[in-house]
């Protein structure tokens, strides 16, 4: 529901009201996968934040400017004094930007959680790239990494831009990403992730590449629950290739049945790579999805 | 090979099978649904294969259907049927006892024995295929056809609903006859005899088709009454009674014997099985009355209609004889006996009467000559056979005569000479006699000497030599030959023995000429007989056991009665074969098999066929 005309609005993808709140919020990374470059992301002992840490035993070679002076005139034993690294998370969020997305909205549901996950890097000093996938074979749509708020209106409107079309496979898409990028971090996945390939090898460059696979499911209503009755003939919007029916009410259940399975199946690829999954319906509000779904899965914080 | 169908031509209805497929692919023009991926789709129909090895058909579920209601729809038109291999003709008289065993219980309160063929018989039809057609025959002492060869099923339980017991002993000439005058139209190869055995075993016809004789398990127990009739005794009527008891069972019984409505006595009686008992009472001869015997059985008794009878009374008078009083040798011969009065008396001066005479022996021909039941005509040449045989003066000897004649029973004519001898015209054989409805009783050497003539109930005899011309009279046949004639006028006019009328027709009896009578029957029903010109009533049919009563107008001339008497009923005895004439006929006790059609089962199965599919057509999403 839109508060506040166009005119006023940051963005077109999300209201001012849910720009404002996604400020005070941040990615929660399940893992230290953060790049060594200062940066404002806490991820440990040992950094060179003012925020403590832990204490650990002087050994020889230790800067004494870290020795707490206050605990060695007590106890008589050195003891350095342990802060917290704030270094730099690489936030890379994938869009797949092919036919399939076209359908129900499920590009903008896309575009939209992309926005607010690109905010939030981009408030939290992280760097922020976009990759968007669209033809098989051809390079992505890249937004260049980038941080720092001077950046929102750059990277709102490389989103708003993005437009569905091509047939690009989310795995095929993974690889052109890795190709071009650097850096650990997390990579959030915006996918419906209807493909006929294997989506495990990709799962795996995402991993040995450094970034925690944070992956999204985007799925409309009548995919969820398709009203599907008599003899039809279905055409895949990106392949063109068709496949007959017959009585396909009665294939609702096993319908049903290989959904749950592949939402059981990709949690649990996601899992096994220290990663997140999560089916969203673009029935569903995105206030809802940011603010409570994602929040009550620790995905954001 | 034979195939099952009646109508296997409708095969060719199965070539619908390939417009249904075509159209049904054809017409599938499966409505595009444009969705984002088929990935989740094709797991899907693999996982649907996976777990339903029935998937592949289920697909074409629809197409299934029609298929089965089309070769639904194909079979039922091709009629099939559940071959038995027994009764697979395509003309099927059948023909059902009616006779009065047929009305016999199995226990009591059961089934008579015509309901269980007429049972049967509506089997058959129901089973009709539609090449097959029916023709039903009923069979008692006649044979009648009740329908014309159809398969048209009401018209047929129609039919079957009206077929009725008839009092009357089975008899299979017509009936058969009946059947055989139907091949000559139709190619019939097999007849059905529904029968419970209870019919003569011997039948003197040759028949071009097969006959398959199927019984029906006989009756109970049985007692009946086979013999009635009475005999002139001294002023009183002698009647005897005979009682059967049935084949399978016999019985005790309580015997009552009525004239008019009195009870004359009563009499207990017990019968083994096939075993039979003679009673015999007296009964008064003052006055023309019926006799009436009743058995009241102690126990089940089979058949009802065989346990009554009926006897009618005259009053006894002596024999009313009228001899020309040229006659004189035929007039003492006849004087002497008793019960005879012979007429007219010497001296009497009364005018001759025509009629009211019951023997007539007389010289001349012509109207004039009174009339009688019997009449013996002495030295004349019938009338009607002038042209036949001419009497030339000469004389001739007796060559052969009848001896089993009633009329010349234990008449000696081998020494009997006579001067005039009759002579056949050239060219006339025996059989040109008999076209004139003529019987030779006695042969000369070239013609006939004695005729005898049995026509409309009259007995006439006829002497073509005269007596006073021959050596006749002075034999000791003479007097035998008298008195035979005596004899066939007393039983002609009852004085001698009375008989109970059997039910089948009634014997004819004189009436007014040319006049209308109405008959009813003891169950009611009405027939109207007109008299010959002559005054003869006859053909009344008799089929039920009891009192007939004949109206002239509105008012009662006479009534009579008709009996069962046929011990052959009364015993419920069971042929195991019927000889005909070339073959013999065996029993079948066992319940006919006859071919099944399926037609009905193969429409209804392609009618649920259909409501199937448009139940699975309609159906909501998600049912199964």
């Amino acid at each position: 529901m839109s508060t506040a005309s166009n005119a006023t609005r940051f963005t077109a993808l999300f209201d001012n009201s849910i720009l404002s709140r996604l400020e005070r919020l941040r990615l929660n990374s399940l893992r230290r996968l953060t790049v060594r470059s200062r940066g404002e992301h806490q991820t440990g002992k040992g950094g060179t934040s003012t925020e403590f840490a832990d204490y650990r035993d002087y050994v020889p070679g230790d800067d004494v400017k870290n020795v707490d002076w206050n605990i060695f005139s007590r106890l008589n034993r050195p003891y350095i004094k342990l802060y917290r690294h704030e270094e730099e998370m690489h936030v890379v969020l994938l869009i797949d930007a092919s036919t399939s997305m076209q359908f129900e909205g499920k590009l903008q549901l896309a575009k939209q959680l992309a926005g607010a996950c690109g905010l939030m890097g981009l408030m939290n000093s992280e760097r922020v790239s976009v990759y968007a996938c669209h033809h098989l074979g051809k390079s992505p749509e890249l937004l260049p990494p980038c941080t720092g708020r001077v950046s929102l209106r750059r990277l709102f409107r490389f989103i708003e831009e993005i437009q569905a079309g091509g047939d690009t496979p989310l795995e095929a898409a993974v690889d052109v990403l890795l190709r071009q990028h650097r850096g650990r971090g997390v990579v959030v996945l915006l996918s419906d992730f209807l493909t006929l390939g294997d989506i495990n090898p990709a799962l795996n460059s995402l991993f040995s590449a450094g970034l925690e696979i944070h992956a999204v499911q985007i799925l409309s209503e009548p995919e969820l629950h398709p009203e599907l009755t008599g003899d039809i003939r279905l055409v895949d919007s990106e392949t063109g290739e068709t496949l007959d029916i017959s009585g396909a009410a009665e294939l609702f259940n096993i319908y049903q049945d290989q959904l749950a399975w592949q939402e059981m199946q990709l949690t649990a690829d996601c899992q096994k790579r220290s990663g997140r999954f999560m089916r969203v319906s673009t029935s569903t509000p995105l206030d809802s999805i940011l603010f409570d779904a994602f929040r009550r899965k620790g995905w954001i914080r | 090979m034979i195939w099952p169908f009646v109508a296997p031509a409708a095969a060719w209805l199965a070539l619908l099978f390939v417009p249904l497929i075509l159209l049904y692919f054809l017409k599938l023009k499966r409505p595009v649904q444009s969705i984002p991926s088929l990935a989740l789709w094709r797991q899907v129909m693999n996982d649907q294969r996976v777990n339903s090895p029935f998937q592949r058909f289920k697909r074409n579920f629809l197409l299934l259907l029609q298929i089965l209601v089309l070769a639904c729809l194909v079979l039922a038109a091709m009629q099939p049927y559940w071959g038995t291999g027994a009764l697979r003709s395509k003309y099927l008289p059948i023909l059902i006892d009616c006779s009065a065993s047929m009305g016999a219980l199995d226990k009591p309160g059961g089934t008579s024995r015509l309901e269980v063929a007429k049972a049967e018989a509506k089997k058959i039809i129901d089973n009709l295929l539609s090449d097959q057609l029916v023709s039903l025959i009923i069979v008692n002492s006649t044979g009648r056809r009740l329908t014309d060869f159809t398969n048209n099923k009401r018209l047929l339980s129609n039919a079957l609903d009206h077929v009725a017991v008839s009092d009357v002993p089975s008899r299979l000439d017509d009936s058969l006859r009946l059947a055989q005058a139907l091949s000559r139209t139709y190619p019939i190869e097999r007849a059905l005899f529904l029968t419970d055995g209870n019919t003569p075993s011997n039948v003197d016809l040759e028949l071009p088709f097969q006959v398959t004789l199927q019984l029906i398990p006989p009756g109970g127990a049985n007692i009946g009454i086979t013999e009635l009739n009475a005999r002139r005794g001294a002023e009183r009527w002698d009647v005897f009674v005979r009682l059967e008891g049935a084949k399978v069972g016999g019985g005790a019984a309580k015997v009552e014997f009525y004239q008019d409505a009195e009870l004359l006595g009563t009499e207990q009686v017990s019968l083994d099985p096939q075993e039979s008992q003679r009673l015999s009472f007296r009964a008064s001869a003052e006055r023309p009355s019926q006799i009436s015997v009743r058995i009241l059985p102690d126990g089940f008794d089979s058949l009802a209609s065989d346990n009554v009878a009926y006897l009618e009374l005259p009053i006894l008078r002596p024999l009313r004889a009228y001899v020309d009083p040229e006659l004189a040798d035929f007039r003492k011969a006849l004087q002497p006996l008793k019960g005879v009065e012979v007429l007219p008396t010497p001296g009497s001066t009364k005018p001759k009467l025509v009629t009211g005479y019951d023997l007539v022996v007389t010289e001349a021909v012509g109207e004039t000559v009174p009339q009688a039941a019997v009449s013996l005509t002495v030295g004349q040449v019938p009338p009607e056979l002038s042209k036949l045989v001419k009497v030339e003066k000469d004389f001739v000897k007796v060559v052969d005569w009848q001896r089993n004649s009633a009329f010349l029973r234990h008449v000696q004519l081998a020494d009997v000479q006579m001067s005039e001898n009759p002579v056949s015209a050239v060219g006339i054989e025996d059989r040109d006699y008999e076209q004139h409805a003529y019987e030779i009783l006695a042969h000369a050497a070239r013609g006939p000497l004695i005729l005898h003539k049995d026509r409309d109930g009259r007995q006439a005899f006829w002497l073509l030599f005269h007596t006073s011309r021959s050596t006749l009279p002075y034999r000791v046949g003479f007097p035998i030959l008298v008195s035979n004639l005596m004899q066939i006028a007393m039983q002609q006019a009852g004085l001698a023995e009375v008989r109970s009328q059997a039910t089948g027709v009634l014997p004819p009896r004189a009436a007014d000429p040319t006049m209308t009578y109405t008959i009813v029957s003891p169950d009611g029903l009405r027939q109207e007989i007109t008299t010959t010109n002559e005054g003869l009533l006859s053909g009344i049919s008799a089929p039920r056991v009891g009192k007939y009563e004949i109206l002239k107008g509105l008012s009662t001339v006479t009534k009579t009665s008709a009996s069962l008497l046929t011990a052959s009923e009364t015993s419920l005895q069971a042929v195991e074969n019927i000889q005909f004439r070339e073959i013999s006929i065996g029993a079948n006790e066992t319940r006919l098999k006859t071919d099944k059609p399926l037609w009905a089962e193969f429409a209804i199965a392609g009618m649920l066929f259909l409501v199937l599919e448009w139940w699975y057509f309609q159906r909501r999403p998600g049912g199964w």
